[in-house]
C-alpha cells in the first residue's frame, strides 16, 4: 500500500471517532440522536479529503501518519470543545480551514524550502520582534503579555516566534555544527565551545529568552529553551553542551524564582497547592486534579461530566459559560486536557499523550531520514519544539511541573495555535517528502554531504 | 422514545476501542517500517547514519586539513566511505592551490581499509613525503600533500567523542 492510500485509509476512523464524540455529546445533551453529528462527520471528512488530494499531489512521498494524526488531534479537540460551548466549536472549525489554506501556501511557496536558510538572520529578527509585540501594545493578562489585537483579531505572537526561531537555530547549526563540535577545547573536563562561533547563537537565544522573562510567558520560554538543547544535541552530539544547558536552566530558574514574585507563587503552588498557605491562584491545579480525579479510568463519557456547575472561580456569575461559572478555568484552553481526563478517564488521556508520542516518532524518524543537515535539525527541532508544548500543558495541568500557559496542540481553542501548528505540520511534511523520496537513479559514487553543506 | 441510556454507554467505550485500535495500528506499521530500515547507527544522534541517496556511511575517519589550500586549519572531512579533492568545484574537498589538478586524488574504503588514489594528476600525490604511484592503503595518522596543501588521515578510535 502506497504511502498515500495509507494516510486516506487513517482519515476514516479519524472521521468516524468525531461521530461518534459527537453522537455521545447530542445524547447527553437532548436525549437525541440526529443526523447531525453525521453532517459534521461528513464536513470534517470532507475537509481532510481536500487536504489529503493537496498533499496527494504536491507531497507524494510524505510521511502517511503525521497528517492522519494531527487531524485525530483535532477531532478530539472540536468534540471536546463543542462539549464545553457549540459556538466556539464553530470558531474552531473555521480556523481550521484558515489553518488549512495556510497549510497548502506553506506547501507551494516553500516547497523548496532550503531558501530558509538564506533569510535565517531574518527570520530570527522577526521571531524576536513578534514576541515583542504584545509588550508594546502594552497588552497584559494575567501578569503576561501574551497577545496582540488588531482589530477585532487578537493572536499570539509566541505560537509564530516558535518556528521562525526552530528555522534559524536549526539552519546556523547546520552551518556550524562542525566547527562547534570540534574546534572545542576542553576545560575541567567539559568541553567548551568556541566563543565564535557559539558567540550569535547566544545572543539570539538570550534575546529571546530575555524578552520571554519580560513578557513573562514562562510555558514558552521553557519550550524555547528545550528546542534550542535538543538542536545543539543533535547538531553536535555532544552531552556536555546539554549538561552545560540544563545548569544555565537550572541556575536561571532559581534566580528569577526567587526575585519574580509570580514565578515564585507558581513553584510554590507546584509545591502543594492543598496547602493552607497555597498563594492565590492555587484553586486551578486544585480543581484540575480534582477533575482528572472524577474521570477514573474510563472516564464519565463525553458530555456527562459536571463540568457546568456554578464553579469557584466566580460563584456570584450571571453570565453564561464560558465567560465564567465553570468548575475549571478556561476549561477550553489550557485546561482542556483535565476535561478530556474527566470525561474519557486515564484511557482516553492516555491515548492524548500517546498520539503526542508518535506524532514525535514520526517527527524524529523524519530528521533521521532527511538527506541533508538543514533538513534534519529542521524536523528535530520543529517536532521538539512540538512534543516540548505538549509535555509543557500536560504536565502542568496534571502538575508534574509548575503550571505555566501554552496551547495543546491542534486541540485548545485559539486560531493562532491552530495555524502556527499547521504550517509547522507543512514544513515537517515538506522535508518528509525530500526524505522519502526515492532516489531517481541507483546509487552511483554520488555527492557527499559536504557538497551540499552551505558554503 | 428510545432509551439511549445503553447507546451512550456503547459509544463511551466503543470511542476508546477504537481510538486505540487506530493507535496500535499506526505503531505496528511503524515499527515494522523502523525494522525494515533497521542500521546500525554509528553516532548517538543518527546525524551521519544515512548519507545523500540512501548509503549508509562510514564515519570512522576523517580527512583533516593541516595547511593550506584554502581550507580552514584543523577543517574535519567524514569520509563517508569515500571522497575527492581537488581545485574543481566538483571536488568534494576543494582545495585552492595552484599546483593542484581538477580532481587530483581520491580516498575511498574497501573492507575495513581506507586508500588513497591518485587521479593521474599532473603533479603528483605525496603520502608521508613519498610520491604515491597509483594507491595505497592509508593508516592512521597519515600525511598527505597535494602541492602546496598538506592533509592528514585520522581513524576515530572507540573511545573518541
Amino acid at each position: 500500500m502506497s504511502a498515500r492510500n495509507r494516510e486516506l485509509l487513517a482519515l476514516v476512523p479519524v472521521a468516524v471517532l468525531l461521530i461518534a464524540g459527537f453522537t455521545a455529546v447530542f445524547i447527553t445533551r437532548s436525549d437525541e440522536i440526529g443526523d447531525l453529528s453525521l453532517i459534521y462527520g461528513g464536513y470534517f471528512f470532507a475537509l481532510c479529503l481536500v487536504a489529503h488530494l493537496f498533499l496527494r499531489f504536491r507531497l507524494p512521498h510524505a510521511d502517511p501518519y503525521l497528517f492522519p494524526l494531527c487531524a485525530l488531534l483535532a477531532a478530539i479537540g472540536l468534540v471536546v470543545i463543542y462539549r464545553i460551548k457549540d459556538d466556539l466549536a464553530f470558531d474552531q472549525a473555521s480556523v481550521f480551514v484558515l489553518g488549512l489554506v495556510l497549510f497548502c501556501l506553506t506547501i507551494v511557496l516553500l516547497s523548496d524550502y532550503n531558501v530558509l536558510e538564506r533569510y535565517r538572520y531574518l527570520i530570527a529578527t522577526a521571531g524576536i520582534l513578534l514576541l515583542l509585540g504584545p509588550f508594546i501594545t502594552r497588552n497584559q493578562v494575567n501578569g503576561a503579555y501574551l497577545s496582540v489585537d488588531i482589530g477585532p483579531i487578537s493572536f499570539q505572537p509566541a505560537e509564530l516566534a516558535k518556528i521562525c526561531i526552530v528555522i534559524f537555530l536549526a539552519s546556523y547549526l547546520a552551518e556550524k555544527r562542525e566547527m562547534l563540535s570540534v574546534a572545542a577545547r576542553r576545560i575541567a573536563g567539559l568541553t567548551i565551545p568556541p566563543l565564535k562561533h557559539f558567540g550569535p547563537l547566544l545572543v539570539v537565544w538570550g534575546a529571546a529568552m530575555l524578552m520571554l522573562v519580560f513578557i513573562r510567558d514562562l510555558g514558552s520560554s521553557l519550550m524555547f529553551f528545550g528546542a534550542f538543547l535538543a538542536l545543539l544535541y543533535v547538531a553536535t552530539g555532544r552531552l556536555s553542551y546539554v549538561l552545560i544547558g540544563l545548569a544555565m536552566f537550572a541556575i536561571g530558574s532559581l534566580v528569577l524564582g526567587n526575585n519574580i514574585s509570580h514565578v515564585h507563587d507558581r513553584f510554590e503552588i507546584w509545591l502543594d497547592p492543598f496547602a493552607g498557605n497555597a498563594p492565590e491562584g492555587a484553586g486551578q491545579i486544585q480543581q484540575s486534579l480534582f477533575a482528572q480525579a472524577d474521570g477514573g479510568l474510563f472516564g464519565q463519557g463525553l458530555g456527562e461530566s459536571l463540568l457546568k456547575l456554578p464553579g469557584p472561580f466566580a460563584p456570584d456569575c450571571q453570565q453564561p459559560f464560558p465567560e465564567c461559572g465553570s468548575i475549571l478555568p478556561t476549561p477550553h484552553t489550557d485546561f482542556i486536557y483535565a476535561v478530556i481526563t474527566m470525561e474519557l478517564g486515564l484511557f482516553g488521556a492516555c491515548a492524548v499523550i500517546l498520539i503526542y508520542a508518535l506524532i514525535a516518532a514520526r517527527g524524529f524518524k523524519t530528521a533521521v531520514m532527511a538527506p541533508d543537515g538543514f533538513s534534519k535539525l529542521l524536523a528535530a527541532g520543529l517536532t521538539a519544539i512540538f512534543a516540548l508544548q505538549a509535555f509543557v500543558i500536560i504536565g502542568g495541568v496534571t502538575k508534574v511541573i509548575p503550571l505555566t500557559g501554552v496551547t495543546l496542540p491542534f486541540v485548545s481553542f485559539g486560531g493562532s495555535s491552530i495555524v502556527a501548528n499547521m504550517i509547522l505540520l507543512a514544513l515537517l511534511l515538506l522535508v518528509s517528502d525530500r526524505a522519502r523520496r526515492p532516489p531517481p537513479e541507483p546509487s552511483q559514487p554520488g555527492p557527499t554531504d559536504l557538497e551540499r553543506a552551505p558554503a | 422514545m428510545i432509551d439511549t441510556e445503553p447507546i451512550a454507554v456503547a459509544l463511551k467505550f466503543g470511542f476508546l476501542a477504537v481510538l486505540y485500535l487506530f493507535l496500535f495500528w499506526v505503531s505496528r506499521s511503524a515499527l515494522r517500517e523502523l525494522r525494515r530500515t533497521a542500521a546500525p547507527a554509528p553516532e548517538a544522534t543518527g546525524f551521519h547514519a544515512v548519507g545523500p541517496g540512501g548509503r549508509a556511511a562510514a564515519t570512522d575517519a576523517y580527512l583533516v586539513a593541516v595547511r593550506g589550500g584554502g581550507l580552514p586549519p584543523d577543517a574535519r572531512y567524514d569520509l563517508f566511505g569515500g571522497l575527492s579533492i581537488g581545485r574543481s568545484t566538483e571536488a568534494d574537498v576543494r582545495i585552492e592551490d595552484r599546483f593542484a589538478s581538477a580532481i587530483h586524488a581520491r580516498l575511498y574504503s574497501r573492507g575495513a581499509s581506507y586508500y588513497v588514489e591518485d587521479m593521474n594528476s599532473t603533479n603528483g600525490t605525496f603520502l608521508n613525503g613519498a610520491q604515491l604511484d597509483g594507491e595505497a592503503e592509508l593508516s592512521d595518522l597519515d600525511e598527505i600533500r597535494i602541492g602546496d596543501t598538506e592533509l592528514r588521515f585520522e581513524l576515530r578510535l572507540p573511545g573518541d567523542d
